[in-house]
């Protein structure tokens, strides 16, 4: 992001307050308010508002936090050159720096701090995830699976409404999700559901875990005694909160087990479980969180950050190990941190990462409408998500998510590696089945053209119809750019011209005369059209395609000239992808790693970046970059961070 | 009504064979005033109920079929025999369909909505529904075993709502029965749990919100308004009471099914309970989707069923015997349904006895996917609607919607036509019908050198070691074998005319001393259609 001038220097100071401006330039309001009054408010003010963007609503002499959003934009575009458009009159170089020293100083030369404490529902996985851990079994959805149906095995997913994004991107930022009672009827449903079945006769295994000695095998509603019954309230109540439950909460919930037995005693001990999951201690996340008094910002207690963790990593409430590190105190320690972040990514439920996390960031799920049959769709949606496993569990450079010579396949997949898939192990039908997904295999690249990294896998391509939507996506989701909405007022996309017919790149050729399309066109078009070799199921045109699979073939196969060649609003120029993609590995680098951290860092605080958070992903960025660091440093240098581990107690109130 | 209506604990207990044991309770409803509906005649009679099980992929035409019977006096085929028992209760219906060929997707559609262009209009069931639902708590229930065939999103559906449009369907029994038996609305002790739940969890709220700063506090409001409203709904609900004179409550829960045979029973349990309850009066069932790919490693199956129901060009004697011992299996279901409504006394007779049940699949030929002689059955009374322990073979192929619309009618549902059907379909209450009727024709073979003609009856070989082999029966002389390839099989239809007198050309061979047929270069039909149509009805 061009607007955050320096940020390897500025990363060495990330606690100093550096206001210091380079050079002297006027940044009082007087002259703030002159630039905006002279350069934007004829295009963007009370009566003609262009882009959703107006300057009469809002203020820059009491800019503050909530508009970080608008005069980021604002000092990027200005910065850039974007704005104000070229046929418009243009600001003195001076009076750019200015208005870029009084961003600088209102919104990046600011105070790493914490964002403020608030508690936040469970988002419906991490919801599915939690009770999961906590009854020992999935809640399931019966239904057959037979090869090529779609299914849901979860009885949570399948009957809770879709959580929508919250103003991070992300579903975890449940800020906009409160709870309804159509939520509320879901969760007392699976709270029934699950204790009926935890208390069902002849199956202890689930129940043993909450008890320190254990039923017999055969075990009847008859062998649980009062005393077994508290021990199960308080495991199961410090699980659930995620924090030991008090005392005083145990034996007041225990007293009213007292003198029952049999059928009565599992009523009653059902109907106190019932209340715990029922309760805000287990729905949302904080709730319960040890606050210290009288001071503002402070360290989040040990088993926040336990949980903190967990969810980040795993979308699941901590396990035993970070429990107990918790309640000893000791996770607060940056080493331990380290080695709890390592043994996290080696298990199975580090998985989330991609499922979840990298699914939401680069929109995975528009894979979903590409391919009708699950047969295709498993196998062409798990080839990036298997990649992005890879690159954030084996402690791979955050870089290769742009190139890599490592990809994962399919006997279903495989004919888009024409000159390596003889390294895969060969798929054999078995007698009587049509058609069968197969587990992906690893393959490292040697030989084939166009591929290698996330951008030309073929899902990736085939989400993204044609030029324009690949750019787009490009701009956004890789290189973290801010693309405002386009115009009401686009002027129409002219097909033919003087009775010519032109082509799609001509088309936009000249759409980028008009300036105000210019302004993003002039960014994605290039990027897109750099990815004119593969036609729109992702296949690539230039390489020997016929051992294509039948859902890559397309009927566009075989134009002889593809011309991908692109240049960038930098002035680069490129001959096709191949070679934009080293630009990417090089010049862009760094913008793809910060918006690698950016979208990391949002995910794990489970809310929108706000200025604040600006020092944070500098030092990140700036460690990442100069040592080639992996996804796993991202991660640990993402647990370690002051965001992470601490918080603002706005208010105290006894009452 | 003063009897105690409490319900033995073991309604789903099981015998060590998987068999139900015998319920205790099967005369309970035996007084029931409740349920019934007043007839014409001002007499309350019990409510009339419509279910349909769905049977996947087809059948192999030579182990279904009832070769040579007539209406009061024929023996059930192979396949039938699981459910031979129940022949007195059972109506055969032969002739039904008259496509050549059948996608799965409209075969499925076809099942209960008459024609597969008939996709506008709400299936029979759903008519059914909307005329005989009453106030009772659920209108229709839509089940399943399987998840979504999304290649071919028809294949998944028979129920379709009024405009045409698939309706979801519910294949988890466990699911099922919470929203039949544990609603709150029918159980008052589980309102009285959730306000005390409610009141519990506000106490836990509000001493969380003592110790709340600001930003907490708007979270907690949120639950706390939600717990208010969910305490204000529970006070509405105290007004609604459960119709049914049985404690819900006291029915026992299912078990979680852990296989397939395991899942599709306890659902028939349910389809009774809730028909016998009262909490329905339709529900149709699927126990697979039409093409489905399903394993039925229970079975000691490994095959894919769809695979194995394309018999002929994926011929071996085992798959032969896979796909015999899916089919039993899906007749052993249609057996376990009658048996189950059997055994609860409605009124003054079973539950049966006041039920139609509607089994069979959307095509005949499971390779060839002919939609003729489509596996039709009709089962119970309907309360006088049908008279059963009848086989009828229709002279002339029957519009699937002709029977569709004569059941829509018998239920008072005010069509004259349905689908492409102008009339409803006749004999299923004992009236006279157009009998299928051997008309006499001449056999021959003609011989050449190289080529042969037979005029005579084809028929499959009943033969399972050679499951794809056809012959020609011909009087006065021995059948003429016939080998084809699955070409020949497929673009002469020969499962269409199987049973049918036909005048059949091809290369001439010879074999064992015995007449063989290799190659088939004409076909024609002596009374019916040389060529059923091509399109993919």
């Amino acid at each position: 992001m061009p607007n955050r001038t320096l940020p390897l220097l500025k990363a060495a100071f990330t606690f100093l307050l550096a206001p210091a401006i380079a050079f002297s330039v006027d940044t009082t309001p007087d002259a703030m308010n002159r630039f905006v009054e002279q350069y934007c408010i004829q295009c963007h003010g009370g009566e003609k508002v262009k882009g959703k963007v107006d300057f009469t609503t809002i203020s820059m002499d009491a800019a503050g936090e909530d508009d970080f959003d608008f005069w980021q934009l604002a000092a990027e575009v200005v910065e850039y050159e974007d704005m104000p458009p070229e046929d418009e009159k243009q600001p003195s170089p001076e009076e750019r720096a200015a208005f870029q020293a009084w961003y600088e100083s209102h919104y990046v030369d600011v105070e790493a701090t914490p964002g403020v404490f608030q508690p936040r529902r469970l988002s419906t996985p991490e919801y599915r995830h939690t009770m999961r851990s906590l009854f020992g079994f999935d809640l399931e959805n019966n239904v057959q699976k037979a090869e090529q149906t779609a299914v849901e095995p979860s009885l949570i997913l399948k009957l809770m409404p879709t959580d929508p994004p919250g103003e991070s991107g992300f579903i975890n930022d449940t800020h906009a999700a409160p709870i309804s009672t159509v939520i509320w009827d879901q969760y007392a449903y699976f709270a029934e559901v699950a204790l009926i079945r935890l208390f069902s006769r002849g199956h202890p295994q689930s129940l043993n875990t909450l008890l320190d000695e254990d039923l017999p095998k055969n075990y009847k509603h008859e062998d649980i005694t009062p005393k077994m019954g508290e021990s199960i309230l308080r495991n199961f109540a410090t699980k659930a909160y995620r924090r030991p439950a008090s005392d005083e909460e145990i034996e007041n919930m225990a007293t009213r087990l007292d003198g029952l037995s049999g059928a009565k005693l599992v009523k009653a001990l059902k109907f106190e479980m019932q209340t715990i999951l029922m309760s805000p201690g287990f729905l949302y996340r904080g709730m319960r969180m040890e606050k210290q008094p009288g001071k503002k910002q402070q360290e989040v207690d040990n088993y926040e950050l336990a949980e903190r963790l967990s969810y980040f990593l795993w979308e699941d409430s901590p396990d035993e190990e970070l429990f107990s590190l918790a309640a000893s105190g000791t996770l607060s320690d940056s080493k331990i941190i380290e080695e709890q972040v390592d043994r996290m990514l080696k298990s199975p439920k580090a998985r989330t990462l991609a499922d979840s996390f990298a699914t939401q960031w680069l929109a995975l799920d528009e894979i979903d409408d590409v391919y009708n049959d699950p047969y295709q769709l498993i196998s062409f949606k798990s080839q990036p998500l298997d990649f992005l496993n890879y690159l954030f569990t084996e402690e791979r450079p955050v870089m290769e998510i742009i190139d890599s010579d490592v990809t994962f396949t399919s006997h279903v997949t495989a004919g888009a590696y024409p000159k390596d898939r003889k390294k895969l192990e060969k798929y054999v039908k078995p007698r009587g089945i049509e058609k069968q997904v197969a587990p992906n295999q690893k393959l490292v690249l040697e030989n084939t053209e166009g591929r290698g990294g996330l951008l030309t896998m073929p899902a990736i391509l085939a989400m993204n119809h044609g030029p324009i939507i690949r750019g787009t996506w490009t701009l956004r989701r890789i290189l973290g750019e801010h693309l405002g909405e386009p115009p009401a007022d686009i002027p129409p996309i002219q097909a033919v011209v003087g009775g010519k017919k032109l082509s799609f790149r001509e088309q936009f050729e000249m759409h980028r005369d008009d300036a105000t399309c210019a302004r993003c066109h002039d960014k994605i078009d290039p990027l897109g059209f750099a990815f004119e070799a593969y036609n729109e199921k992702g296949a690539y045109l230039l390489s020997d395609n016929s051992s294509l699979p039948k859902e890559m073939q397309s009927k566009k196969q075989g134009n002889p000239k593809i011309d991908t060649a692109g240049k960038l609003p930098t002035g680069e120029t490129f001959e096709n992808f191949e070679a934009l993609k080293q630009i990417f590995m090089t010049s862009r680098r760094e913008d793809i790693v910060r918006n690698s951290v950016k979208q990391t860092l949002s995910y794990a605080l489970c809310r929108k970046l706000e200025a604040y958070d600006g020092p944070t992903v500098d030092a990140i960025t700036a460690k990442l970059v100069e040592t080639d660091g992996t996804w796993q440093d991202l991660f640990t240098e993402i647990a370690k961070s002051l965001p992470f581990r601490q918080t603002i107690i706005t208010v105290t109130k006894e009452s | 009504m003063t009897r105690n209506w409490s319900i033995n604990r073991r309604t789903f207990l099981r015998g060590a064979a998987g068999a139900m044991m015998p319920l205790p309770f099967l005369n309970l409803m035996e007084a029931s005033a409740d349920s019934g509906v007043t007839n014409l005649a001002g007499e309350n009679t019990p409510p009339v109920r419509f279910m349909s099980l769905y049977k996947p992929n087809g059948v192999h035409p030579p182990s279904w079929n009832i070769n040579g019977g007539v209406e009061n006096d024929f023996r059930m085929s192979p396949l039938m025999a699981p459910f031979s028992r129940h022949k007195d209760d059972l109506l055969i219906l032969d002739n039904m369909g008259d496509f050549g060929f059948s996608s799965h997707a409209n075969s499925t559609r076809r099942f209960l909505s008459g024609h597969h262009q008939n996709t506008r209009e709400a299936s029979m069931d759903q008519l059914i529904a909307e005329q005989i639902g009453g106030d009772t708590t659920h209108r229709s229930l839509e089940l399943t075993t399987e998840g979504l065939f999304t290649g071919q999103i028809g294949c998944s559906y028979i129920s379709y709502g009024p405009g045409g449009e698939r309706l979801p369907r519910e294949s988890d029994p466990q699911l099922i029965f919470d929203r039949l038996f544990r609603n709150p609305l029918d159980i008052p002790s589980k309102r009285a749990e959730m306000t005390s739940l409610l009141d519990r969890v506000r106490e836990d709220a509000d001493s969380l919100m003592r110790k709340a700063g600001s930003e907490d506090k708007e979270t907690l409001d949120e639950y706390l308004t939600v717990v208010r409203d969910t305490e204000k709904r529970i006070e509405l609900m105290q007004k609604g009471t459960n119709r049914s004179p049985i404690k819900f409550e006291e029915i026992q829960r299912p078990p979680l099914a852990t296989n397939l045979d395991e899942q599709v029973n306890t659902m028939i349990d349910l389809i009774a309970l809730a028909l016998w309850t009262d909490s329905t009066r339709c529900a149709t069932y699927m126990l697979g989707n039409s093409n489905s790919r399903m394993i039925f490693d229970f079975l000691g199956v490994k095959e894919q069923h769809h695979y194995l129901s394309h018999f002929f060009r994926n011929f071996s004697r085992d798959n032969i015997d896979g796909l015999l011992k899916i089919s039993l299996w899906h007749m052993e279901k249609f057996d376990y349904l009658l048996t189950k409504l059997k055994s609860y006394k409605d009124h003054n007779g079973t539950l049966l006895d006041h039920s139609v049940v509607l089994f069979g699949s959307g095509m005949g030929h499971s390779d060839n996917h002919t939609a003729q002689r489509i596996p039709t059955i009709l089962a119970g009374q309907g309360g006088g609607m049908l008279k059963t322990g009848r086989y009828l073979r229709y002279a002339e192929n029957q519009e699937l919607g002709s029977l569709h619309l004569a059941l829509m009618q018998s239920f008072g549902v005010p069509l004259d036509s349905y689908a492409n059907a102008g009339a409803p379909l006749q004999g299923l209450d004992g009236s006279p019908f157009n009998e299928y009727r051997e008309r006499p024709f001449d056999s021959w073979i003609k011989l050449t050198s190289n080529k042969i003609t037979v005029q005579g009856r084809l028929v499959m070989s009943e033969n399972l070691d050679e499951a794809k082999t056809f012959y020609m029966e011909v009087a006065d002389n021995g059948p003429v074998r016939v080998d084809v390839s699955f070409r020949d099989f497929h673009d002469f239809n020969l499962a269409y005319h199987v049973g049918t007198p036909i005048i059949l050309e091809g290369n001439r061979d010879e074999k064992n001393g015995q007449l063989l047929m290799t190659k088939v270069s004409d076909l024609k039909s002596v009374f019916g259609k040389s060529q059923p149509g091509k399109q993919r009805g």
